[in-house]
């Protein structure tokens, strides 16, 4: 297991702008799609949500600024609360003696796209993958483009990058016509990157010496001139490179790029020990050319108590935070329109975050289809479908993210692709290493999970996506507050604590048992007994395949014995009964046992298969 | 529904739109300059190769060691997207619209500024285009080549096989297909639609600028629309094809209003983008779609729909007098 850094470095401490008492609190969360507003306030002492709104997100013409939507949402909480917080476009603050106005306001965003990074230089297959691990927890798109005549020397047999190229894939000869092939090729990619940023990586300790960070200068040079070209830029634009290669050039490579870039060194990237340093300069790089380049930002910059942060930083500060205020393991899923995040923290201070920038049910939905094909998304609706109709909803839903699902089919659709989104996210994680531990907790937010109709498919998207095993306990985040709740608690720590305690984590779907091992088909996988705190007892037989929901309603507790069979694991070891010294906790959905066997096999028969997911849903109440 | 302009159609507005025919490695030398006056057929650029890229010997200067690489000449440009007059090198550019020139590009577009009627589109492919405005007929015997053919129904793959062979520059019609799109395109529209380097995406794509005013799918063209672009029939269009959701790109037509169509009085509508009670609007999507009424109420709070989501929504009452209820994310406003 590994251990990321944060981007953030800890709380930071409270503004000293903020009042003396704090009364009141408004959090906007842009997100691509949609903006969320929420009001926090004191209410009999303790910091409770108010009120929220939602309002399209108005980064794009025709607005072209995001504070519109932000105010539209606003206005949704006036009508709610009768109370005024905006006056001609403008957040009125601080709150008066007539309970108009709002002492705090802060943002998260995650509209504006992830940070496009060039990695450049001698960037071979370790420093790749830990620039990957650096990134993992943020909206960054990662492009490694090794230096020609790295490739050339060093990895004539190897690809890198995130497309092998023909001219680097193959084996043979490097004539100086093929490097002048792979320069084309490069210059190709950088044109159609169009990064944000450049990071240059490599010791020159090989045999190409330091010839690629000059190279990587070139592409930055020739790149900076493309964008100026097409009026992407002006002239007086520097490019933001982060130099974590040899120490020693880092002058040699300032004076090569002169005015066109702004070059700040990090620790040399060659081990995870370096990770932390890149990982937080990146962070500030995204700050810089995607946050406060959204329109609108200067409108809403005299309103901050706190700069703005990525939704994702924090999301981790938040689930960080809940796994050692608990001491419990915790994973954190948000699936939004342009991205779709998983992150593990553990009581132990381990913290796995796995952002997938371009993965989403909006704008990057069809990037989903492209990953998994038809086959896999169709596997969990319980209907015929053919491609051509997936795929024409799809590409209509990147064309118009804000529509509303109008029918259940379109519903199950969305619901199959979100599955899709989380699944991909964790296998990402698995390539980078990581091995997503068992949680006691899984919570889920974003819109898909939010604005699920029933609770049942929120619980059966998380069954069907992150595939727990053994005791879990599932947790809506209906009020979608979890991913702004770490940006609060930077400012106004007890307000974040509050509130999370009283109103973000209060949609509890239940305690989840999902049997695992050599589930025998047509056998009970798992007796399990319930003793209610009125002392009836029941107990249920759960067949191979099958999901059974006991009835248990949020805030009601029971006792619980699981008696396995013989092949079959609830987390003790196969066969291996297990009796809970503390009572259950109930929830929405209920007491829910997932006995259809690890990994999730879906029957190869099309008929058999909806008939088993309609069951499914029925049972979940989906 | 968002439209760049605030509405999919307006019959009046003032737009700066740099005249660029496309392709990635063409750069443009301006024929005109800031303060001109233009007509849509007076050309305004003319075409050339660019400059090969530098090699990575004009680094060297920089104290360090020159990389080996040998020089490389610039592989040729690849023939962008367009028809004669309309992106390869050599050409000259004919403006495509009336108006005043503001600015001159670096890579030689010519910005003009001008009176235009504008359609937006939801989706489209290609370079921008100019030509001339002519309605499709059936059983047509011969469409001009280099015309904007405006068909006010769906397209299908025969169809624009038979533009391309026709040499037509630009077809407008209501919408298509996924899989004849694509089929035609020869590309992922899923690729396209996510291109950041939009110049680039639309180098490889067969050379006819395609809008679709509905999108995807078989929906037709709403009478207004037709009936606006039948009044333009025969004028000089400008169509931009290319579409990215992320850099938020769609396509548009723009035709230049004529000189009798531009008093003194002349002023430009001012889209006006709030669902208010009274707003006259289009429904864009579910059982109602493609039906126009006026909102009669907007509720309060979110109602519950057939999917058993609930979403902000208004009461319609539409043009036959019935009445519905409709999600506002499904409206566009169009008066």
């Amino acid at each position: 297991m590994q251990t990321l850094p944060s981007v953030e470095g800890g709380p930071a401490p409270a503004s000293s702008q903020n009042p003396a008492v704090i009364n009141s609190i408004l959090v906007a969360d842009c997100g691509t799609v949609f903006t969320k507003v929420s009001l926090f306030g004191l209410v009999e002492g303790q910091y409770r949500l108010m009120a929220r709104g939602e309002a399209p997100t108005t980064s794009a013409p025709p607005d072209g600024d995001i504070a519109k939507g932000i105010i539209q949402a606003i206005e949704v909480i006036e009508f709610i609360t009768g109370r005024r917080f905006a006056s001609h476009g403008h957040i009125i603050s601080p709150e008066g003696p007539d309970g108009n106005g709002i002492d705090l306001f802060i943002t998260t965003i995650s509209a504006g796209g992830p940070l496009r990074l060039a990695v450049l230089g001698a960037v071979s297959p370790a420093l790749e993958e830990l620039v990957y691990q650096a990134v993992s927890g943020l909206y960054a798109e990662v492009h490694a483009l090794a230096a020609p005549s790295y490739v050339a020397t060093s990895l004539s047999s190897t690809a890198v990058g995130n497309t092998p190229s023909p001219a680097s894939s193959g084996p043979g000869t490097w004539t100086p016509e093929r490097v002048a092939l792979e320069w084309e090729r490069q210059m190709e990619q950088m044109r159609e990157l169009q990064p944000h940023a450049a990071l240059i990586v490599g010791m020159a300790d090989g045999p190409a010496g330091p010839n690629p960070l000059q190279e990587a200068c070139q592409l930055l040079l020739n790149a900076k001139k493309d964008l100026e070209e097409k009026g992407s830029r002006d002239a007086s634009f520097r490019f933001p490179v982060l130099y974590a290669a040899a120490p020693q050039y880092v002058e040699a490579v300032r004076g090569m790029l002169g005015n066109n870039a702004e070059v700040n060194r990090v620790d040399s990237l060659i081990s995870q020990a370096q990770l932390g340093p890149t990982s937080v300069a990146i962070s500030s790089i995204y700050t810089h050319e995607v946050i406060q380049r959204v329109p609108g930002y200067a409108t809403m910059q005299p309103w901050f108590s706190s700069q703005p942060v990525a939704t994702t930083t924090s999301l981790s500060s938040l689930v960080r935070f809940l796994a050692q205020h608990y001491a419990m393991n915790v994973t954190a899923v948000d699936v939004g329109g342009s991205s779709t995040a998983v992150m593990f923290a553990g009581e132990q201070g381990e913290f796995m975050p796995m952002v997938q920038s371009g993965l989403g049910i909006g704008p990057n939905m069809g990037a989903i289809l492209q990953q998994v094909g038809f086959q896999r998304i169709a596997r969990w609706l319980p209907f015929d479908i053919t491609e051509e109709e997936l795929r024409e909803y799809m590409l209509n839903r990147m064309l118009h993210p804000h529509v509303t699902p109008s029918t259940v089919r379109e519903l199950h659709i969305v619901q199959a692709f979100a599955r899709e989104a989380i699944i991909l996210t964790l296998d990402e994680g698995r390539r980078h290493g990581f091995e997503w531990p068992e949680a006691d907790l899984i919570m889920a937010t974003g819109g898909v999970f939010a604005h699920a109709p029933r609770y049942g498919q929120a619980a059966l998207m998380l069954l069907d996506a992150i595939q727990p095993r053994g005791v879990t306990s599932l947790v809506l985040d209906r009020t979608m507050l979890i991913s702004q709740l770490g940006a609060v608690a930077t400012v106004a720590p007890v307000a974040a604590v509050q509130v999370n305690e009283n109103d973000a984590v209060t949609h509890r779907l239940g305690t989840c048992v999902i049997p695992f091992g050599a589930l025998q088909p047509g056998e009970v996988a798992l007796r399990v007994g319930i003793e209610y705190r009125n002392g009836r007892q029941v107990s249920v037989d759960v067949m191979t395949g099958s999901i059974e929901v006991i009835p248990l309603r949020a805030n009601e507790q029971a006792l619980l014995t699981l008696y396995p069979a013989p092949t079959v694991d609830v987390g003790l070891g196969p066969g291996e009964r297990a009796r809970a010294a503390e009572e259950i906790d109930g929830g929405l959905v209920g007491l829910i046992i997932d006995a259809r066997g690890r990994p999730l096999v879906l029957p190869g028969d099309n008929r058999e298969r909806q008939a088993r997911l309609l069951q499914w849903m029925q049972v979940m109440g989906a | 529904m968002t439209y760049l302009l605030g509405w999919s159609v307006i019959p009046q507005i003032v737009v700066r739109r740099e005249r660029w025919p496309g392709g990635y490695k063409t750069r443009g030398t301006a024929l005109v300059y800031p303060g001109q006056e233009v007509q849509p057929d007076q050309p305004v650029i003319h075409l050339y190769k660019a400059e090969a890229v530098p090699v990575v010997d004009t680094a060297s200067r920089l104290a360090l060691p020159s990389v080996s690489t040998p020089g490389r000449s610039d592989p040729g440009l690849a023939p962008p997207n367009g028809n004669a007059g309309n992106g390869r090198p050599g050409d000259t550019v004919p403006a495509g619209l009336s108006g005043r020139v503001v600015d001159i590009t670096r890579r030689g577009g010519v910005v003009i500024e001008s009176r235009v009627v504008a359609i937006e589109g939801v989706v489209g492919a290609g370079n921008q285009v100019a030509g001339m405005l002519t309605m499709w007929q059936a059983g047509a015997i011969s469409i001009p080549p280099g015309a904007i053919l405006v068909v006010p129904g769906p397209l299908n793959f025969m169809m624009l096989r038979q533009a391309v062979n026709s040499g037509i520059a630009g077809i407008v019609a209501s919408s298509i297909a996924s899989r004849d799109l694509e089929g035609f395109l020869q590309t992922d529209l899923v690729n396209l639609l996510d291109s950041v380097d939009v110049d680039l995406a639309q180098a490889h794509l067969p050379p006819l600028t395609l809008l679709l005013t509905e999108g995807l799918g078989t929906i037709a063209m709403p009478a207004r629309t037709v009936n606006l672009l039948s009044r333009y029939q025969g004028s000089i269009a400008l169509l931009a094809g290319a579409t990215s959701v992320r850099q938020g790109i769609f396509p548009e037509l723009l035709i230049s209003l004529p000189a009798r169509e531009v008093q003194r009085s002349w002023q430009p509508v001012q889209p006006e983008l709030a669902l208010g009670i009274g707003a006259l609007v289009r429904i864009c999507g579910g059982e109602y779609e493609g039906l126009t009424g006026e909102i009669d109420h907007l509720f309060a709070h979110q109602q519950r729909f057939r999917s058993g989501m609930r979403d902000r929504a208004a009461r319609l009452r539409l043009e036959d007098g019935s009445r519905a209820i409709v999600p506002l994310t499904l409206l566009e406003r169009i008066g």
